[in-house]
């Protein structure tokens, strides 16, 4: 099991004052991970996020999506509340790709946490920690029926590129 | 922009509609009454409603909304016939009462059709008998207030509404058992006492709330008022008008009316023309349009290439050809591209051109159309109606140069005022200042015509209606032997495109035919699985989006 970089966990405010913490996603997150995906996030967004039906996430995907090695795969949950008040306000991941310079990236905030500031505090831990490991270009795969995604991205500094021979689909580019 | 296209219409058309003319469609509908009462309005299988008596009819059921049922402005009905003189009687009736009126697919499973209720939350419901099992399945998670039921002879003359309805019954089975508390019978819904209090309606009004699906396909309702659907008839009729004379026309509906193409096109523009519209209420039942058709003289027809394919290559097309000879003067083909194959074949059968048009549920739904006098098959969408703009945008939403491709959108008087309960979602599709965004991709010449490149949503065009991936996915991901599933469109001949859908499958002996069967209990017909092909896994990103495109491939791939 790979060593979790305390040093990443970090306590921030909200928009409007609320007190979060961002920090890296654990394996025991598996029950909080399941809830955010299942009931945080509405199927609309799940699409949005998989470019597909996902309906219940399987023990597969929660295991991949808690379970990683914060080397290859990175990824920081917004969590507020604490103990059995806790609960997931969104997530952003990147996995890098096999020539070790790039990586793909993606962010869900749940519904009820949009426009509040959880998606800009999550990509600046992203962007800071791919900057670290020495990758110098995140990218990712954006619905073009999801207008606020790449408003977010173009107000971060991505490019948006069309994707040769896929009318529904447009690729954002950062350089690190 | 200038509106360039201006210069490549014909002289007839004016470069702005009248779209203002009635200030709601009661009153265009009412002053038909006035001026053809008389005409043939609606026919079915060989029985005509007058306008006069279309007039009375929808008169009665209107007042039983309002008197019996306490209905009133603003309460939806939702309307779930197939092309039957009942469906007039009851859309005028409803509209005269002020009600807003929701069309719906007979066709359509529970599962859909609660869906669908679910989201417009309807005080009444008019249902075909045939499919009022359905209705009592979607009932049991969605009630309803009033239901009113309907046997397809409500309308006929005694002798045949027996004949007919014994044999749709009893003889042909073609109505499933059913069960509804407190249901009216249409006939008994007619009976009730006059009185109808005609609703004071504008052109803000709501008329319809017509279903177009969503990405994840939960149906989205686009609230068309009585404005939008007064301007798009103006709109169409200042396009056609030099072609039809008020009074004199004949148009075949084989496409459904509660399909919005056919509800404008069909429905509102021959009632405001005080034309008869001969209502099929199969279309895919070939043989009998054929015997339709050959017994009318028509003037006009719409459909989709699906449609006139099919009848090109049909027995008995041949006596229509020459039992119709020097009449028809207009065919209008919209809902999915039109092949160029078929477009020349019905010219040279028919002697005029197959116009292609192009328009969408947000826009009532005309939005561009070909010259009526094209001597040839343009392959594009057409020009801009009138008081109508269209821009091709690009991602910044930026106008682009001529020719070059970008989203198209539109602006006029017959756009949308948004989506039932849905302000992110309409936000994201209409502009402060008015432009619809359509989602399509395409472009525009020097002369004004736009062209088709691709679309811009995730979604299968089946014969004109749209499906989509995710609604697919979900249905087949509820039986338990299937661990993932995608869907994409493949091209086909007859249908444009047809679903196929990929499968990962969690228990090794569950079979095709069984995915379909599955499929076909929660799908309408358009919606299922032509094709189904089991994977190992399907394509996915490293982050685990699925590359929907990689599997188009596939498709491809596998046909050669």
């Amino acid at each position: 099991m790979a060593d979790y970089p305390s040093r990443l966990v970090g306590e921030r405010r909200l928009f409007d004052g609320r007190k979060v913490v961002i920090r890296p996603v654990r394996a025991d997150d598996d029950l909080l991970e399941r809830e955010f995906l299942s009931s945080g996030v509405s199927g609309e967004s799940r699409y949005l996020r998989f470019h597909k039906w996902v309906g219940a996430p399987s023990d597969k995907l929660i295991h991949f999506l808690t379970d990683i090695d914060y080397e290859r795969h990175m990824a920081f949950v917004c969590i507020h509340g604490e103990g059995d008040e806790a609960e997931v306000a969104g997530e952003a991941r990147y996995v890098a790709n096999s020539d070790g310079k790039s990586c793909e990236f993606g962010v869900v905030i749940a519904d009820a946490w949009r426009k509040s500031g959880v998606a800009g505090l999550l990509m600046e831990a992203l962007i800071r920690v791919a900057r670290e490991r020495g990758l110098t270009s995140m990218e990712g795969l954006v619905l073009r029926n999801n207008p606020p995604m790449l408003r977010f991205a173009r107000a971060l500094g991505f490019e948006v590129h069309s994707v040769p021979e896929d009318p529904i689909t447009l690729r954002i580019v950062k350089t690190l | 922009m200038d509106r360039i296209w201006l210069n490549s219409y014909p002289d007839a058309a004016p470069a702005e509609a009248r779209v203002r003319a009635y200030p709601s469609l009661v009153d265009l509908f009412e002053e038909s009454c006035r001026r053809f009462a008389e005409r043939p309005a609606f026919t079915h299988l060989d029985v005509t409603l007058t306008y006069a008596e279309l007039e009375r009819l929808s008169a009665r059921f209107g007042a039983c909304l309002q008197r019996r049922f306490g209905l009133g402005k603003g309460d939806r009905i939702a309307i779930m016939l197939p092309n039957l003189l009942q469906y007039p009687v009851a859309l005028f009736g409803a509209l005269r009462a002020g009600l807003v009126v929701v069309n719906v697919n007979p066709l359509y499973t529970a599962r859909e059709l609660a869906q669908q209720l679910a989201d417009c939350r309807p005080s009444a419901v008019l249902v075909l008998e045939n499919f009022a099992y359905t209705l009592q399945q979607a009932l049991e998670s969605v009630p309803v207030p009033h239901v009113v039921t309907t046997q397809v002879g409500d309308l006929f003359p005694p002798l045949k509404r027996w004949t007919v309805n014994l044999a749709v019954k009893r003889l042909k089975r073609m109505v499933p058992r059913w069960r509804i508390a407190g249901a009216v019978g249409f006939r008994d819904a007619l009976a009730a006492t006059p009185g109808l209090e005609r609703a004071r309606l504008g052109a803000d009004d709501l008329a319809f709330l017509q279903y177009t699906g969503g990405t994840t396909g939960a149906p989205k309702g686009a609230m068309l008022s009585h404005g939008n659907m007064v301007a798009n008839v103006e709109q169409t009729l200042a396009w056609v008008g030099g072609t039809l004379v008020a009074g004199e026309e004949t148009v075949v509906s084989a496409l459904p009316l509660y399909h919005v193409f056919a509800l404008t096109a069909n429905l509102l523009l021959f009632v405001r023309l005080g034309g008869n519209d001969i209502l099929v209420s199969d279309a895919r039942d070939i043989p009998r349009l054929i015997r339709t058709m050959k017994k009318s003289r028509f003037s006009a027809m719409t459909g989709v290439n699906t449609l006139f394919n099919a009848l090109l290559d049909a027995d008995g097309f041949d006596q229509v050809r020459r039992a119709n000879r020097g009449a028809l003067k207009l065919s209008v083909a919209g809902g999915m591209a039109v092949q160029r194959a078929v477009a020349e074949r019905w010219q040279q059968a028919m002697g005029v051109p197959l116009v292609e048009g192009y328009g969408l549920t947000e826009a009532s739904p005309n939005v561009c159309a070909n010259r009526f006098d094209a001597k040839a098959f343009s392959g594009k969408l057409g020009l801009p109606l009138p008081s109508t703009e269209v821009s091709i945008m690009d991602k910044q939403g930026d106008a682009v140069r001529l020719g070059e491709v970008g989203e198209i959108w539109v602006r006029g008087p017959q756009v949308m005022r948004g989506y039932w309960n849905r302000p992110a979602e309409t936000a994201s599709v209409l502009t402060p200042d008015g432009w619809l965004k359509t989602g399509d991709l395409g472009w525009m010449d020097e002369n004004g015509y736009v062209g088709f490149t691709e679309r811009r949503k995730d979604m299968i065009v089946v014969s004109g209606f749209k499906a989509y991936p995710s609604e697919i996915e979900q249905v087949a991901m509820l039986h338990p032997g299937v661990k993932d599933a995608g869907a994409v469109g493949a091209p086909d001949e007859r249908s444009g495109e047809a679903v196929v859908l990929f499968v990962v499958r969690a228990d090794s002996g569950l079979t095709a035919d069984a995915v379909r069967e599955h499929c076909a209990k929660y799908l309408t017909g358009y919606k299922r699985p032509r094709r189904v092909e089991f994977r190992d896994s399907l394509p996915k990103t490293p982050l685990g989006k699925i590359f929907r495109r990689r599997l188009r491939d596939d498709v491809l791939g596998a046909d050669g």
